[in-house]
């Protein structure tokens, strides 16, 4: 059998499958182990325990040649810690990973539980809401802009940049293709930013621009370090608030476990972020000739890691496509897995709970008020719209 | 069973600690401590241990083969 013999001809991303990839991946994972994207012109690893097995190898399937599935994203974003190997990528990870560990964060933990404090009072006092605007939304951007420390007069344009950055690295499409102007002006505005040493004091950004002082990094690594900070930090978090907001509403029998013991919320995250991955896939290529799940892939190939296929892989899940937050969903890999594995994860995990723990105080039920409408990216599967009643809870006496 | 830490990977998410928190802890500098010091675990923590394992985000542990 020839290796590109297994194969799969739908495009992955057009709009269709963009709303609705679920169906693919299911026929991803039933055809084998490394399915060739005619399409795409990489192979799909769509089961759990292979995509583990990928992630895993960082020395057999490396990062940088790009992890985005188009050759002119993939060149561009070199630089960033996501895009590097070896020892460059362990030293531009230890820079960043140390400010946003569990450990690190404890000391903010207060201050981003009063800020979903204060978002979700305001949200529950309007009562009918856009849960991603009103909540998704602004909790991230009361949090990640001053951690980083963005300076004030960029920021009107982070939604659109740090998506589009997301959206850039998909296959070489007409989303990708309106998206890369934008990914651009995020660039370019961050190396405005180093130029003129516009991050504010005490932030992480601070802290890349005294390192390149010290002599530890090039000057002219920064701007592209800025946008580690700061493009992952907002979309995908948004999307695994947005998800959770969906999915407790549709359930609300668990959301009611939630109410009757928070203690759940950490699990829940897990589980949201298991069922609806807020990044369906990123890529590798392989430094050798090699094996997937005992399928041959060939030196120089690009394998694509559908995390939000792993996630629901029935070979490793019960009841993959049920939301259920009483079960063990830590080995989840919608934060990646491995050497680049989500830095930023207990952050995020810290702003999805702290969210939910505040609703969980005031509110007696999530209502839809109309259909979620899919967000259209190439990389991030979330919403643009969660019309919603936050229904409040009149034990609450307090409120 | 036995367990490998991988001292270089581990950035101090402490999943593990939350999975199996007989086994594994954080020290002050945020490292992943081994309760047993990579010596053998008792039967009755394997199963919670292995969980512990495939929880880490980062792939700093590994069950000794």
């Amino acid at each position: 059998m020839k290796v590109h013999d297994v194969r799969y001809e739908h495009d992955l991303y057009s709009d269709a499958a963009i709303g609705d990839p679920y169906p693919h991946y299911a026929a991803l994972r039933e055809l084998g182990p490394a399915v060739w994207l005619t399409a795409h012109r990489c192979f799909a690893v769509a089961r759990y325990a292979d995509a583990r097995e990928v992630l895993t190898d960082d020395v057999t399937f490396a990062s940088g040649e790009g992890v985005g599935l188009n050759p002119v994203v993939n060149r561009l974003s070199r630089g960033t810690t996501l895009n590097s190997d070896g020892d460059e990528h362990a030293a531009r990870r230890r820079l960043l990973a140390h400010r946003l560990t569990p450990r690190a964060l404890r000391s903010m933990a207060d201050d981003v539980a009063s800020q979903a404090e204060a978002v979700v009072a305001a949200a529950v006092a309007t009562g009918e809401v856009d849960g991603v605007r009103d909540l998704a939304q602004a909790l991230p951007l009361s949090i990640v802009p001053d951690l980083v420390g963005w300076p004030e007069s960029g920021r009107q344009h982070l939604l659109r940049w740090a998506g589009a950055t997301f959206d850039a690295l998909g296959p070489l499409n007409a989303r990708s293709a309106r998206a890369t102007p934008a990914a651009l002006g995020m660039m370019r505005f961050s190396r405005k930013v180093v130029r003129e040493r516009s991050t504010l004091p005490g932030s992480m950004g601070s802290d890349v621009l005294a390192a390149a002082d010290r002599g530890e990094l090039d000057r002219s690594a920064c701007p592209a370090l800025m946008i580690d900070y700061l493009a992952p930090s907002l979309d995908t978090t948004i999307s695994a608030i947005s998800s959770a907001l969906v999915l407790l509403a549709r359930h609300p029998q668990q959301w009611d476990l939630l109410r009757a013991d928070p203690s759940l919320v950490p699990n829940a995250v897990n589980e949201v972020v298991r069922l609806e991955s807020p990044l369906r896939a990123f890529s590798r290529v392989a430094t050798t000739s090699t094996k997937v799940g005992g399928q041959p892939v060939p030196a120089g190939s690009r394998v694509l890691v559908l995390y939000a296929s792993a996630n629901r892989d029935e070979r490793e899940w019960d009841r993959p496509t049920e939301l259920d937050v009483t079960r063990d969903a830590s080995r989840q890999l919608g934060f990646g897995y491995g050497t680049h594995g989500c830095a930023g994860q207990g952050l995020a995990r810290l702003e999805t709970q702290s969210l939910l723990t505040a609703l969980l105080r005031r509110v007696e039920r999530l209502e839809l008020t109309g259909d979620p409408v899919p967000a259209m990216n190439n990389i991030i599967k979330g919403w643009s719209s969660v019309p919603l009643r936050l229904v409040p809870d009149e034990r609450r006496t307090d409120a | 069973m036995r367990i490998d830490i991988d001292e270089a990977r581990c950035e101090g998410h402490g999943l593990c600690e939350e999975a199996a928190p007989e086994v594994f802890s954080l020290d002050d500098d945020a490292m992943v401590v081994d309760a047993f010091g990579g010596g053998e675990v008792p039967d009755g923590l394997a199963a919670a241990a292995r969980a512990a394992i495939a929880s880490c985000p980062v792939a700093a542990l590994r069950e000794r083969t």
